[in-house]
């Protein structure tokens, strides 16, 4: 009982302290980033808590947010999902920031979604999802479904590929968007039989799952890759790969070793961006597609203006822990910053830092002229933005082969598609 | 009006320019046409319809490969123009090269009259897309099919087939008689047959679809599907079946893939569980850090990768270490494997002992503080990787003599899983050879039977302990040089093997070398079977385990019950 007195005593001790700690200042505004810097998710957050310490910098060089200078509350996730409530809890009751930066996998933007809605509260989720969400409380600069994955399977469809095998780590964001990419498929007339990996039902026969799914840390594909070998033997085939970070080493290497080329056989993958690139044998990924809606390689003036100064920052940067070599620019990173000036034009416009009227400022459509090119925000909290296809290099960079403009985002898609009769 | 006035010369005019244009496409060489499509860069659909102008031949085949691995690259002129070039295989002192002009094949001279030398990593190579690289493959394809490389020609051959060109039979026809390669002959065949699906005649077709049929043709599959969808009468019935038949095909293959994957599964688990079946079957250490002896076989394998490469710059606590590399290329890079495979052995088994000799040894006689203390160094060693090689996974690429395949009746057989069974049977046979045959191994017999009896009779338990311990370790490190081949080198990939290797000592009884073996290639095979018969990957998995928790009730000391007559148990 002792114990547990003296710990309470300590707890509302630490409380009190952080408490008075938080007084704010009048010149500046808070801002939360909720991302994972420890555990599983950290090497993929760690560079979007970098990027918006940049895009900060880089505001607050240039006067501020209405006059006001960000200052950033970071807070660790820790890769914990119910951890990620706790914190933003504190973010928005304790730290009253203005807005969160934060969240990348679907899970913890799930976990702490009741938090935001109770305080009215203003989150920006950066990273591709899988639609069937639309909280006032989030604006999604994330990829939706239509943003990434349909165009990928339209570009492959014009490239005169017939068949399409669907493969999947096992979670929502691979299986809800296989599901799209069914109805998706089936509305252009590409007949059930080709499409590959599987199909699960329900008792009346309602296909619940589209596609063959793997645990996460799954290493052996062999069985798979034989699959779809047999499945490419006519030719006309592709794979279109949900399967999440490392996951993608065995399946990649066992691809190559079965002699499956990207020429013979394609795979499109969605979780592949430059910044995972790095862990991954480029050999072996070589000539493969990804489709993102940013790539280091856009060659337009303000994209190289962007990696050169996010570079500078880095190297002169006194933040703990940011690493300083071989440091790449992906999608959600630049969804990220592309965020953070959507949001400082939406408060400039309204005039205030108050969540509704920020929210309607973004709702009645502001753009900016990101890296990427240029976003819009839209009514439904998405966001319009320019799609890209690109195929791996061996540097670990993407060439671009197709620009699909001014995409809207498009979080309802399930059963909008209808097969064709 | 003037031009009004012009008309009459007009054919004439266009006949002239018709004639020079013809001449001066008839001047061009393959060369010049794939220069003129290199500088044209970004226009894919221009590169494309230049590369289409082109007649296959050999020189064609080479230049095209050529740009395809990156080594035609663009120069800045210094007057800002640019011009593609090649440079030659001989390099200089200063690893320079001496720089050709693609178009003419002749060196380029710089202000002084003197050959131009160039340092490859300075220049930009010349980029393709797959829309591209699958023009140059039609153009290449055309000219494999009279390569003396039999991969190329079989290649050629296939895509052939899949164009259902009938008008091409009598040039595949002609390839048929001259070939002498079995396997390509029988592409050939298919090939023609496929192509003979597209004729008028239905005998034709009929003939067509048997021989399709007894071949059991899987790449006819979906050709032939449609083929009965679309047709009635005999010919629905001849594909109809043609694709019994090939079903019947695919289930052999299937059938035969599924042992030849069940045995490399299970030669997985043996290389990563023979190590613990030493040191906690053999000598009852329960080590949970014999993951971690896995990844310092993997990382010493990316390190001597790194050191056959560019070199390896790694700052751990802050010590920048400097690693410089080789920079080898070629063959002789792909043999940085073979020189990996005894260092991540030595390093291992040098970590065992280091390990055996601060902490094991005096946990001998305590099972459990062993299994904590081993778990705690599994953590540090850990982060002691973090630290070292960042938390991000290393690239260890494959080198090229183990990522290909070999097919045999459509089944396939990669190297790298040939490999690793033929490396498990090795490794076994070197185990039992050293612990049945050798004065080392009857000591470690001995003592791992009754220690203080071993003792009494004069063996020095300790060293042998010791070096029983580097060897288990030695063994994990030699799993790691080889899973490095197959999936994920980093920090946590002890972690993913570790289970897996208790389950497969467990499962064949602790203590007993050949009880792992085949409980390795039983659940390696269960595992594959039921992935095959279920067509999920996570199910099979489910089942496998549990099936072993109920035969662990059935027989809780595993398949191989060692009796030993030490008072001790």
């Amino acid at each position: 009982m002792k114990i547990l007195h003296t710990s309470a005593r300590a707890l509302l001790a630490t409380a009190s302290i952080a408490f008075t700690a938080t007084a704010f200042g009048a010149d500046t505004v808070k801002v939360g980033i909720l991302h994972s810097l420890s555990g599983t998710m950290a090497i993929s957050e760690t560079s979007l808590r970098d990027v918006l310490l940049y895009t900060f910098d880089e505001i607050n060089a240039k006067g501020g947010v209405a006059g006001k200078k960000i200052e950033p509350v970071v807070v660790d996730g820790a890769s914990n999902w119910p951890l990620f409530a706790e914190k933003a809890k504190q973010l928005l009751e304790q730290d009253k920031c203005a807005v969160v930066f934060g969240c990348w996998t679907s899970v913890s933007r799930k976990s702490v979604l009741p938090v935001f809605e109770k305080n009215n509260g203003l989150l920006f989720y950066p990273v591709q999802y899988e639609g069937e969400e639309e909280s006032k409380n989030v604006f999604y600069t994330a990829e939706a479904v239509n943003q990434q994955a349909t165009p990928a399977v339209d570009y492959m469809l014009a490239k005169g590929k017939q068949k399409f095998y669907l493969l999947g780590s096992d979670y929502v964001y691979p299986q809800t968007t296989n599901l799209v990419l069914l109805e998706y498929l089936l509305s252009k007339g590409v007949p059930i039989e080709n499409i590959g990996g599987g199909f699960k039902k329900d008792g009346s026969g309602k296909i619940i799952s589209a596609g063959k799914y793997t645990p996460f840390g799954h290493t052996d594909y062999q069985q798979i890759v034989s699959e779809i070998k047999q499945f490419s033997a006519g030719g006309k085939a592709c794979v279109i790969n949900t399967l999440n970070g490392d996951t993608n080493v065995p399946f990649f290497k066992e691809y190559a070793a079965a002699g499956l080329t990207a020429e013979s056989c394609p795979v499109v993958s969605f979780s592949i961006s430059e910044d995972e690139f790095r862990a991954l044998p480029a050999k072996q990924l070589v000539g493969q597609l990804g489709c993102w809606t940013y790539f280091q390689s856009i060659k337009s003036d303000a994209n190289k203006k962007f990696v050169a100064s996010f570079q500078d920052w880095l190297k002169t940067s006194k933040v703990d822990g940011v690493k300083k070599e071989g440091r790449v620019t992906c999608s959600p990173m630049v969804l990220s910053y592309d965020g953070v000036y959507l949001w400082k034009a939406a408060v400039e416009k309204a005039g205030s830092f108050e969540v509704d009227k920020v929210r309607a400022a973004l709702q009645g459509g502001l753009s900016f002229e990101g890296p990427g090119g240029k976003v819009t925000s839209q009514k439904n909290m998405h966001m319009t933005k320019n799609v890209f296809i690109g195929e791996t290099k061996a540097d670990g960079q993407f060439k671009i082969l197709k620009e699909y403009k001014d995409v809207v985002g498009e979080p309802w898609l399930k059963g909008t598609f209808k097969p064709k009769s | 009006m003037r031009f009004l006035k012009t008309h009459r010369f007009l054919p004439l005019l266009t006949a002239l320019s018709l004639f020079f244009s013809n001449a001066h496409a008839q001047a061009e060489t393959p060369r010049q046409i794939i220069a003129k499509a290199v500088l044209l860069e970004d226009k894919s659909d221009d590169q494309v319809a230049l590369l289409k102008t082109l007649d296959a031949s050999t020189e064609v085949a080479s230049l095209l490969t050529l740009w395809k691995e990156g080594g035609i690259f663009l120069f800045e002129k210094p007057d800002q123009s640019k011009v593609a070039i090649i440079l030659e295989s001989e390099k200089d002192a200063a690893d320079k090269q001496k720089a050709l002009l693609l178009e003419t094949g002749l060196p380029i001279l710089d202000g002084e009259g003197k050959p131009l030398h160039l340092l490859a990593s300075d220049l930009t190579a010349a980029e393709t897309d797959s829309t591209l690289r699958e023009t140059m493959k039609a153009v290449l394809d055309l000219s494999g099919l009279s390569s003396p490389d039999r991969k190329a020609r079989l290649q050629a051959v296939e895509t052939l087939a899949m164009e259902q060109d009938f008008s091409r039979i009598p040039l595949l026809q002609k390839g048929l008689q001259k070939e002498t390669d079995p396997s390509v002959q029988h592409a050939f065949r298919e090939a023609i047959a496929l192509a003979q699906l597209k004729e008028d005649s239905s005998e034709t077709k009929i003939s067509a679809c048997r021989i399709l049929g007894t071949m059991g043709s899987i790449r006819s599959r979906d050709i032939l599907q449609s083929l009965s969808k679309d047709s009635d009468g005999p010919v629905q019935r001849a594909a109809l079946e043609a694709l019994q038949k090939i079903a019947l095909h695919l289930q052999k293959v299937n059938t035969f893939g599924t042992l030849f994957r069940g045995l490399s599964l299970g030669s997985v688990l043996l290389v990563a569980a023979l190590g613990l079946a030493v040191t906690f079957g053999l000598m009852g250490v329960i080590n949970m850090a014999h993951g971690e002896m896995i990844a310092v076989g993997a990382y010493t394998t990316y390190v001597v990768q790194c050191v056959f490469g560019a070199g390896l710059q790694v700052s751990p606590f802050g010590i920048a270490l400097n690693l410089p590399g080789i920079k080898a290329t070629g063959w002789f890079y792909d043999c940085y494997f073979i020189l990996a495979i005894p260092l991540s052995f030595l390093t291992a088994a040098f970590a065992g002992i280091l390990l055996e000799r601060t902490v094991i040894r005096f946990l001998y006689r305590r099972p459990l503080e062993s299994l904590l203390a081993t778990w705690g160094v599994s953590l540090v060693v850990q982060q002691l990787f973090r630290l070292t090689f960042g938390a991000n996974n290393v690239q260890v690429s494959s080198p090229s003599w183990l990522s290909g395949s070999w097919t045999l009746s459509d089944v396939s057989f990669g190297w790298n899983r040939v490999f690793v069974i033929t490396f498990a049977a090795a490794i076994v046979i070197g185990v039992f050879q050293l612990l049945g045959r050798t004065p080392l191994g009857l000591l470690i017999r001995a003592v791992m039977q009754n220690r203080s009896m071993a003792a009494c009779m004069g063996v020095r338990t300790q060293r042998v302990n010791m070096f029983t311990f580097g060897l288990g370790s030695g063994l994990a490190g030699l799993a790691g040089a080889f899973l490095s081949q197959i999936g994920n080198v980093g920090p946590s990939l002890g972690q993913s093997y570790i289970v897996d290797a208790f389950m497969t000592v467990v499962v064949g009884g602790v203590g007993s070398l050949f009880g792992t073996i085949l409980s390795a290639v039983g659940i390696g095979m269960t595992d594959q079977v039921l992935q095959q018969v279920l067509g999920n990957p996570v199910l099979g998995k489910i089942l496998v385990l549990a099936a072993i928790i109920l035969f662990l009730q059935w027989k809780p000391a595993g398949l191989f019950v060692t009796r030993s007559r030490s008072l001790e148990s």
